[in-house]
């Protein structure tokens, strides 16, 4: 049995059908974090869809309805400068905002976002994981890892906000296993592992020269530019933005990463909001 | 990166709350029970929503044993071929595994076998296995027979337990096991060879722990 095994082999398992196997003994979940309560918006829609690829427009509308939301707040300026809404609120603002209006559209049997436990946005270096499903078997079938960048963030992409003494042990332990690299690298890592239909999506919570838009730098293809460059930072994820001549809307976004074909790199600018 | 240099510094010093560190891993197929098993376990609760792992994830739970405080990393393992690069990278430091299958799934108990190969490839020698059958509260879909899968573990060198992470049956047994298995093995290369302990994954997760060195854990 051992022998047909290859040890470093990436995926060992490719094709033996044992792991695509999948029982659903419940309705594959939503999201836990999904407040039941409808927001103003669900009155506007109209009833939900289930058609492979309809579900752009309505990530489209769930994206349009975060990114305002959290733009209310991005701009908000107190006139005292004394209080700061903190990055974590914001990002939580948005992936709110964004599980709701998917839920009451009813498009997470198709399109669903996993909020990362404190453990795992470390770990992976993710806040949250969009999917799109197979729908037969409800698995991943192309993902959209997350993370969101503040302007107020130090270098280095660790968490900010979360002051070691107000860290859980688990979270300090998750540091701990993962210190080698910054929280950019992480998520790069984790993408990669996974495969070219695993996308990392910087989001930006404003840019320096436009404080108050939502941008976002996503690919598939980032190991490329950490085989060049020594390390991810900031100053390397912004300078996508620099030669770039076009900025895709969201739902664009979406078309070119489902129409592209299987391997191919994908790497896009995106304005959302 | 003062972050984690300050993260790192206060952690140590919150290491010295325990006196050893086993790094535990649960694996098994899709939709087995592996999350619901922790959650039971580290949490004493459980929902019937099936919410999919994305890559990893791990929970803390100290435990006392001979009043020895023993804190255990248990890492939490999505099943699906997609993270299994990502899965088997935190093979290599764990010390115990919970290979798990559904009883009511005849796939997943099928997969076991490959799923301890991966145990074999990837992980050190000397890693501990236990064999848990999850969902035994579901009697009338039972496909895998109690016997089929204890002969399977006697074959493979496993202990072996049914369990329910819905009824909170055997969870906190199969873990004790677990870490009985741990300790005889520790105290067993004490006793023997120094050498075999030499390379084990504790000495990366316990560097600020007392080592080794302490005669075994008495289990
Ligand atoms: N009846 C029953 N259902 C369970 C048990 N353990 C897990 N489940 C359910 O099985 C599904 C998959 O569980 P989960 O822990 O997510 O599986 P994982 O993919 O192995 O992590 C969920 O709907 C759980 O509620 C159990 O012991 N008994
Ligand atoms: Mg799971």
């Amino acid at each position: 049995m051992g022998e047909n095994m290859s040890k470093p082999s990436a995926k060992p398992f490719q094709d033996v059908t044992f792991f695509t196997s999948f029982k659903p003994y419940n309705p594959p979940a939503t999201n836990d974090a999904a407040p039941p309560r409808p927001s103003i918006f669900s009155t506007l829609r109209r009833p939900p869809v289930a058609k492979p690829n309809d579900f752009i427009p309505l990530f489209s509308d769930c994206i349009t309805a975060a990114s305002s939301r959290t733009q209310e707040y991005l701009i908000f300026k107190d006139p005292e400068d004394k209080f700061h809404p903190s990055p974590d609120a914001l990002t939580q603002i948005f992936l709110m905002t964004y599980i709701s209006q998917s839920v009451n559209l009813n498009l997470t049997d198709i399109f669903n976002c996993t909020a990362m436990t404190p453990e795992q946005r470390i770990l992976l270096g993710a806040d949250w994981v969009w999917a799109v499903l197979e729908k037969s078997t409800k698995n991943p079938r192309i993902q959209i890892a997350v993370q969101v960048l503040h302007l107020s963030d130090k270098e280095g992409g660790e968490e900010d906000g979360v002051l070691p003494e107000t860290c859980s042990e688990s979270v300090q332990m998750a540091q701990r296993e993962s210190s080698d690299r910054n929280m950019y690298e992480r998520m790069v890592d984790f993408c990669t592992s996974v495969g070219k239909d695993c996308y990392a999506l910087f989001l930006f919570f404003g840019r320096k020269n436009d404080k108050s838009n939502i941008y976002g730098v996503l690919s598939n293809n980032f190991e490329a530019a950490i085989g060049k460059c020594d390390k991810i930072d900031r100053a390397l994820l912004e300078n996508f933005f620099k030669g770039s001549r076009y900025l895709h809307t969201p739902s664009g976004m979406m078309q070119s990463i489902v129409t592209r074909n299987e391997g191919d790199p994908l790497t896009l600018m995106i304005k959302f909001s | 990166m003062a972050a984690t240099q300050d993260a790192k510094g206060k952690a140590e010093g919150a290491d010295q709350n325990f006196d050893y560190m086993f790094k535990l891993l649960i694996i098994g197929n899709s939709s087995v029970g592996k999350t619901s098993f922790l959650f039971r376990y580290a949490d004493d609760a459980f929902t019937s929503a099936f919410v999919s792992t994305v890559g990893i994830d791990f929970k803390v739970k100290t435990v006392y044993k001979n009043d020895k405080r023993i804190k255990l990393q248990i890492w939490d393992t999505a099943g699906q071929e997609r993270y299994r690069t990502i899965t088997t990278a935190y093979y290599r430091g764990a010390m115990g595994f919970i290979l798990m299958y559904d009883i009511t799934n005849e796939e997943s108990f099928g997969a076991v076998q490959d799923w301890s190969t991966q145990i074999k490839t990837y992980s050190w020698d000397n890693a501990q296995v236990v064999l848990a059958g999850n969902k035994c509260d579901m009697e009338e879909e039972r496909v895998v027979s109690v016997d089929s899968g204890r002969l399977l573990a006697e074959q493979l060198g496993f202990e072996f337990f049914e369990t329910s992470a819905k009824d909170n049956i055997n969870v906190k047994q199969t873990f004790e096991r677990l870490v009985d298995l741990i300790c005889d093995k520790m105290s067993d290369s004490l006793d023997g060879d120094p050498a075999v302990t030499a390379g084990a994954p504790t000495a990366k997760l316990t560097d600020s722990a007392p080592p080794l060195q302490q005669p075994g854990c008495n289990c």
